[in-house]
């Protein structure tokens, strides 16, 4: 096991630099000078230079991304003369738009997602599994019928749909939230009130959709396991169907929805971009979407980009790990 | 100041006077005047933007964000007098003692600092402060966003390679140069600024946060863009990028040292990054009474604000200060040929791409000028193009037929190439949904005329961005202006002449020689009824040349909420008068 566990950690290290460099190749493909950007109309050739040099652009993409891999580990400094800037290690780059270190720009932005994917992931699985258990055994029945339908809008209707409907027409047409509130942070821990107060709709939003899939991919699991032989042999030896449920029908039904779950969990962490818009949640999607799209900024697009893949790559190997103790088959293949 | 298609944005700088303010239903000076203004509450504003684009004094460069900080948060040594209507226009003093002392034939400039104007710490503002400001302009390499007007305007030899030989307070190098250039008198107050030519317009530059002071003592560099100084009214307590700002009462400002300013809320609240929809859902419901939206309503949602009776003392609509603009490319192998020119402006459906875009109410109407009337005694109404008794709004590709006729001959390489099938025009666009429906709206109307055109759609993203490239391909290029200031000196050479954004590409024909040596008469000419006649017979000849297609003088609307006070256009600026706001009790 330890074999295993160190090989792919390896593993994912190796991957996560191979994306690393790609994201500054893509970057530097793409047509948009990002320093002539931001300079001004009154631009001279000898300005955007001086701004590319600025930037960091002014070197080949292997030497940026080699600064950028020493910044990791050793920190960086931007700039020159007496208003030089430090971004301490782990330094993910500084952010000239913002005017601050990635690092923190980062650290300012995750709990929010992390809020809204964890809240959305509690939701969508509890909703998701009851309905689907609940379908699996009403099936043909009325319950099951509604449960359908529960699917069908959950699957048909957009996020950014949803969300301004629940945004427009709930939110601030009851006045539940202050519109110049809406997306601001409140301590969980020291605030439970006034998070719920923010998270509490974007959560439902996000997982509106998610627990429309998981419904019925929980009732067609617990439909099938459920004619399995070692479900008959149980009926057979006069366990109740409760039981049979809990103890049985549900452990085999489960494993692949938590699998997938988990990775689902993993790719929300690094950001649910139209839910954070729309709620006006300061999170990792929010911020990736802005960097891609209007200030080009190369450092939070490799930040927010590798912290994404670090969570789905990382996640991959807790469920591969889980999965290794659950079935000693994986572990000795 | 360049514009992106949604205008407001970006590169944009302060633009002078309407002549004629347009209101639709809405009101402008009637709030102001009427009402008494009251002290105290908080000022909220909320914008669907993340940030103010920079804080920094010499890296501030749009024309609201110029109003706003200039309001509450940053003096200058000169400023506009806030006042609705033309009278906002006028210069007034503001740190300084009047609005600046001219000689050597304006090529010297000198202003001195009124008593008692101090910074949120208590000390002073100084000359010495000042002179800082300026020299922070000529760090190129840690800031490139800001006006670069003194650049090229300061007394200080240019480096092999163009750039100033002065490289900004970090570097040091070329001190010396840029210390002869400003001199500060021995009770560093007075300022001196030697200029390598003559500026007639000089003052209206330092109406401009980039021609204001910054203490050296709490320079931070790029950081200092998330903390400036404050020498207003208001200090600013909180500034989170994506979150709020928060400006509270600066102990230190004296209402004897400020003659401009009327700060009556106790604090204002700026959120940022408010969803588009949520936002205008707000000033539809009037959700935040004490709030103003500072990025003006979606298009959609113009007619059913500013048509509702209910809500007509919550707006305003006006001439805002750009000009959009259709520039031809005059280049050998592209619409070098006059009477093509002509011939494409009078086939041009010009109704219908108003109409696409929100209408004669709300977008705009046709121009007739790079000049807005905006900039007053510059501009006057040009002969030809649009007042040319064959010109329709809707195309006139009858007309437009004769003239191309008249190409045949007179430039037959030109005319080929305009309407042969297998040649064709070539006009670049941002790719957009609306620009699609456009480009279906004027290749119908050019086609009517005997053109052959193609549309080439571009990343729009990327489009502003890539314009200098665009201009050497394509026949035709979209743009937007705004002028710095009440001159046309910030329109016409930028536009035409050697400037950054000419897209006209006319330096190379017969009659650019000639234009270009009246343009730098113009510049340096001190009389300013002569100047300003100068400048009009310059865009005549500009316009009788079809440099550009079609203009249109565009329109901005503001709504804000029931509970706010002391509303008007500032004319100059092209945004509220900001200091005077507050909110009724």
């Amino acid at each position: 096991m330890f074999s295993y566990v160190s090989r792919r950690l390896l593993y994912t290290v190796i991957l996560l630099l191979i994306v690393s460099l790609t994201i500054f190749f893509i970057f530097d493909l793409i047509p948009v000078d990002p320093a002539r950007l931001v300079c001004s109309k009154q631009c001279t050739p000898s300005l955007v230079e001086a701004n590319r040099h600025r930037l960091g652009l002014d070197v080949s993409v292997f030497e940026q991304w080699w600064r950028f891999l020493v910044g990791l580990f050793a920190g960086r400094t931007f700039g020159e003369e007496g208003i030089a800037i430090t971004c301490a290690a782990p330094a993910l780059g500084y952010s000239f738009s913002r005017h601050e270190c990635v690092t923190t720009i980062v650290a300012e932005a995750f709990p929010f997602t992390l809020s809204l994917a964890l809240g959305a992931f509690i939701l969508w699985l509890s909703v998701g599994i009851s309905l689907g258990v609940l379908s699996a055994r009403k099936k043909g029945k009325f319950a099951d019928r509604a449960s359908s339908v529960f699917v069908l809008v959950g699957t048909s209707l957009p996020t950014f749909i949803s969300g301004i409907l629940v945004v427009l027409f709930i939110v601030l047409k009851f006045n539940l939230v202050n519109p110049l509130e809406l997306g601001n942070w409140h301590n969980p821990f020291t605030d439970p009130f006034g998070w719920l107060q923010t998270f509490f709709f974007p959560c439902a939003t996000l997982a509106l959709a998610y627990a429309a899939t998981y419904t019925r991919f929980t009732r067609s699991n617990v439909i099938e396991t459920s004619s399995e032989d070692f479900i008959r042999t149980a009926r057979a030896k006069g366990l109740s169907e409760k039981v049979i449920l809990r103890k049985h029908t549900l452990r085999a039904a489960l494993a692949p929805i938590v699998t997938i779950a988990g990775l689902d969990f993993a790719g929300l962490l690094g950001g649910a971009i139209i839910t954070e818009g729309i709620f006006g949640l300061n999170g990792l999607g929010k911020l990736s979407i802005k960097a891609v799209t209007q200030t080009y900024d190369l450092p939070i697009i490799v930040a927010t980009t590798l912290i994404a893949s670090a969570f789905v790559l990382i996640m991959n190997l807790i469920v591969d790990i889980a999965y290794a103790f659950i079935d000693p088959r994986v572990r000795t293949s | 100041m360049k514009i992106t298609a949604r205008r407001l944005i970006a590169t944009t700088s302060v633009v002078a006077l309407a002549a004629s303010v347009v209101l639709v239903g809405g009101m402008n000076s009637a709030n102001a005047a009427t009402a008494k203004p009251v002290t105290g509450g908080t000022l909220n504003y909320y914008t669907h933007a993340e940030q103010f684009p920079n804080l920094d004094p010499q890296r501030i460069y749009t024309g609201r964000d110029i109003a706003f900080l200039g309001s509450y948060v940053m003096r200058t040594l000169v400023s506009y007098k806030p006042v609705p209507g033309k009278d906002g226009a006028t210069l007034v003093a503001d740190m300084a003692t009047n609005t600046g002392v001219p000689s050597n034939k304006a090529k010297t400039w000198t202003f001195t600092l009124r008593p008692g104007v101090s910074w949120e710490d208590g000390k002073p503002v100084t000359c010495a402060d000042v002179k800082y400001g300026w020299s922070r302009t000529f760090a190129t390499d840690v800031y490139v966003e800001g006006p670069a007007y003194p650049l090229s305007w300061l007394d200080i030899p240019q480096a092999k390679d163009g750039s100033s030989a002065y490289k900004g307070p970090y570097k040091k190098t070329g001190q010396a140069l840029f210390d002869k250039s400003i001199n500060c008198s021995k009770d560093n107050r007075t300022i001196t600024f030697n200029l390598s030519r003559t500026v007639p317009d000089f003052n209206y530059y330092l109406t401009y946060l980039a021609g204001g002071p910054v203490p050296q003592a709490k320079d931070t560099g790029d950081k200092y863009d998330l903390r400036p100084m404050s020498s207003g009214p208001y200090m600013i307590k909180k500034y989170a990028i994506n979150d709020e700002m928060v400006l509270v009462r600066n102990p230190n400002w004296k209402k004897s040292s400020d003659p401009i300013r009327t700060p009556y809320p106790d604090d204002i609240v700026v959120t940022f990054g408010m969803d588009e929809d949520v936002r205008d859902q707000i000033d539809l419901e009037d959700q935040i009474p004490n709030g103003i939206n500072m990025d003006g309503l979606q298009p959609s949602n113009n007619v059913a604000f500013f048509e509702d009776p209910t809500k007509k003392n919550r707006r305003m609509n006006n001439y805002d200060p750009y000009t959009t603009y259709l520039a031809a490319n005059n280049s050998a192998g592209h619409l070098d040929c006059l009477d093509v020119r002509k011939a494409v402006f009078f086939a041009f459906d010009n109704q219908s791409l108003i109409d696409l875009s929100g209408g004669l109410t709300y977008y705009g109407e046709m121009g007739d000028n790079p000049v807005k009337p905006v900039i007053g005694m510059d501009y006057a109404p040009t002969k030809g193009n649009i007042h040319d008794p064959n010109f329709k709004i809707g195309g006139n590709p009858e007309y437009a037929k004769t003239i191309l006729e008249k190409a045949k001959t007179s430039c037959p390489d030109a005319y080929d190439r305009a309407t042969n099938p297998a040649k064709g025009l070539k006009y670049y666009r941002a790719d957009t949904a609306t620009n699609k429906k456009a480009a279906v709206l004027v290749e119908a109307a050019l086609k009517k005329a005997g053109f052959v055109i193609e549309t080439v759609y571009k990343p729009s993203g990327t489009y502003n961005a890539n314009l200098e490239t665009y201009k050497n391909e394509t026949d035709f290029l979209s743009s937007g202006w705004g002028a710095d200031w009440a001159n046309a000196s910030t329109v016409i050479p930028e536009l035409w002449g050697d400037g950054c954004c000419n897209y006209t590409k006319n330096k190379k024909t017969p009659e650019y020689a000639g234009f270009i040596k009246k343009v730098n008469l113009a510049l340096v000419e001190l009389d300013r009824k002569k100047q300003a006649k100068m400048w009009q017979e310059l865009s005549q000849y500009g316009m009788d040349q079809y440099w550009y297609i079609r203009t249109v003088f565009g329109k901005s609307q503001q709504t804000w909420g029931s509970k706010i006070g002391g509303v008007y256009y500032w004319e100059p600026q092209g945004s509220f008068g900001f200091g005077q706001l507050y909110v009724k009790q």
